[in-house]
């Protein structure tokens, strides 16, 4: 199947319509104030939606099979605090620890209202009608009550195509968070379905050979993080996700952030960030100096995380250009210290002249004690992303060494 | 954000926030742009009719754009004009209203971005907002750091803080 930009753009709204057609339902029953919070469409492998799912929270799940115009499935996920916390809305009582039958049925049906949100939005940009089965009430912890026997849930190594969206309840600690699971024929062809021919799209096989990659070369910063800091690091999350460019912001949290930006020109092109928190990059600064200076984002510290940056920069695209067999040069690094989005807005601004969406490639490194975490955006140029694809040998995919190999250590001084 | 099931015109007690490429006219809400960098607050308010309204502006040129039609909050010169026209259907009249913008930062120097992606935002508003003949009362734009912009459609003040300060300052 080809991914073609564009409707992979019509896919990502009707989520984000279904999303809203959901909470407003929500809203409906409970009459607590709601909103939309992050949709996008990610490209996820199993091991992913492993570590990501299985946080050690109970949760709670209503699910249903899609069949007809659209197979898969589709389900409701939220934790169990917030579930208990609806339930009580909606029943108007206090309620135990474990689901009553009455419970189970009122979590259920509320489900079943939002499930029936989001598929009403597909169903309408589809133009087709959708069979929904009898909703199935889920509890449990990890991955395994909610997706291990569904078929279209990607294996360990598999790259499947999902949906994600959450809703929150305003002033409150419920959300939810929505999982759609296309079986991948069903995508495939609707995919060609909505396709027009102006655009060439990228062959899915490719993107999903590239991401194998990327992994690798996201293993190989995480060694340099640790060479460089002495600190044991370990990629902990890494996701490819098409969103719009708006939502790239969104995702960021709202404190100070410290970081290393790049732009990195070649085919692709694109920007580059590497982002802390400033605990985090405290930490990274005493562990790369001699002495913990007295201000740790002073000359000194900047010129040690905007190394320790450059050098992840350059095996990160190295890894990227190998693969890709073509040259990505990247620019000085550039050193950021500021309020959340503000740190990545430029960026997205500048890629928005000519791009709605954009692929990011989202990665996290966390040292194994939780000394630090650090955020790696990779947002290659749309256009460009399309062409290196497209010219990518799958054959390479299996023969190319992707451990980025680090040169001399350069420095300023 | 788009939130459902609020009234129009309720009061809140916590900010509303304005993500980006959105817009909010109110009455009596008090409206939030959060970590500004490039991007670009625009506020309009009439006094003396109570009605203001902010947007969180992304790029320059809307009528460029295919996109304008469905988000016209993304662009500073639909923005301005948008926001204009439904707070006149909310009561403020066109003369009355004036602007403050603030934001448009650059943080970063790229051979990509050219003389700066914040500078050009900025110039955008500051060229609609002359073009519709609305005053612009205060900026506070340019410059590396990012800021948050608040405006309170209660007593029309709007309030700016920097990660190098934590007081608000009143523009």
């Amino acid at each position: 199947m080809r991914l073609d930009v564009n409707v992979l753009g019509t896919f990502y709204r009707m989520a984000r319509e279904g999303a809203g057609l959901a909470a407003g339902r929500l809203t409906g029953m409970t009459g607590v104030e709601t909103r939309v919070g992050v949709t996008k469409l990610n490209f996820m492998r199993g091991s992913e939606m492993r570590t990501e799912f299985e946080d050690g929270t109970e949760k709670v799940g209503v699910r249903v099979e899609l069949s007809n115009g659209f197979d898969g499935h589709s389900l409701i996920v939220f934790e169990r605090e917030a579930a208990k916390r609806v339930v009580e809305t909606l029943l108007d009582a206090e309620i135990d620890d474990e689901f009553s039958e009455i419970d189970r049925s009122a979590v259920t049906e509320l489900g079943q209202i939002m499930n029936n949100g989001f598929i009403d939005g597909w169903a309408d940009v589809l133009g087709t009608v959708i069979d929904i089965s009898t909703p199935e009430f889920i509890e449990g912890k990890g991955v395994e009550p909610f997706f291990g026997d569904l078929e279209e849930a990607p294996d360990e190594d598999d790259l499947a195509l999902l949906f994600q969206s959450q809703i929150e309840a305003v002033g409150t600690e419920i959300g939810f968070r929505h999982f759609m699971f296309p079986d991948h024929d069903t995508m495939a062809e609707i995919l060609d379905r909505q396709r027009d021919d102006s655009h060439q799209g990228i062959e899915y096989d490719k993107l999903d050979g590239f991401d194998q990659l990327a992994q690798q070369g996201a293993d190989a910063v995480a060694d340099t993080a640790t060479t460089m800091t002495g600190i044991d690091t370990d990629v902990e999350i890494r996701r490819l996700n098409f969103l719009s460019l708006e939502a790239i912001p969104e995702e960021l949290s709202d404190e100070m952030l410290v970081g290393v930006a790049f732009e990195f020109d070649g085919l692709p092109s694109g920007y580059l960030l590497f982002l802390f928190d400033e605990e985090s990059a405290t930490e990274i600064v005493e562990a790369m100096l001699p002495q913990a200076p007295d201000d740790p984002f002073g000359e000194m510290g900047k010129s040690a995380i905007q190394e320790l940056g450059n050098i992840m920069a350059s095996g990160l695209l190295d890894g990227w250009a190998n693969v890709l067999d073509t040259t990505i040069d990247h620019s000085p690094p550039e050193f950021i210290r500021d309020m959340g989005s503000a740190v990545i807005d430029p960026v997205i601004i500048q890629l928005g002249e000519n791009q709605e969406f954009a692929f990011v490639f989202d990665t996290v490194i966390e040292a194994e004690d939780h000394r630090f975490d650090c955020d790696i955006y990779a947002i290659p140029d749309e256009d460009d992303l399309e062409r290196a694809l497209n010219d990518l040998d799958v054959g390479r995919i299996e023969e190319t060494p992707t451990t980025a190999e680090f040169g001399e250590l350069e420095t300023d001084t | 954000m788009k939130t459902y099931g609020s009234e129009p015109g309720t009061p809140t007690t916590d900010p509303v926030q304005i993500g980006i490429s959105e817009f909010v006219v109110t009455e009596a809400d008090t409206l939030k742009a959060y970590g500004l960098g490039s991007c670009v607050a625009v506020v309009l308010y009439d006094e003396e009719a109570g009605v203001g309204a902010l947007a969180h502006v992304m790029l320059p040129n809307g009528d460029e754009s295919d996109s304008s039609d469905l988000k016209p909050g993304k662009f500073a010169d639909t923005a301005i004009r948008a926001m204009l026209r439904r707070m006149v259907e909310e009561g403020a009249s066109y003369t009355d209203v004036e602007a403050k913008i603030a934001g448009g930062s650059d943080m970063f120097e790229f051979e990509s971005f050219g003389d700066g992606v914040g500078r050009r935002n900025v110039e955008a508003a500051k060229e609609e907002l002359e073009k519709l003949g609305v005053p612009l009362v205060a900026e506070d734009v340019g410059g590396s750091r990012g800021r948050t912009v608040i405006f309170n459609a209660e007593t029309m003040d709007v309030t700016i803080t920097t990660a190098e300060q934590d007081t608000a300052e009143q523009l």
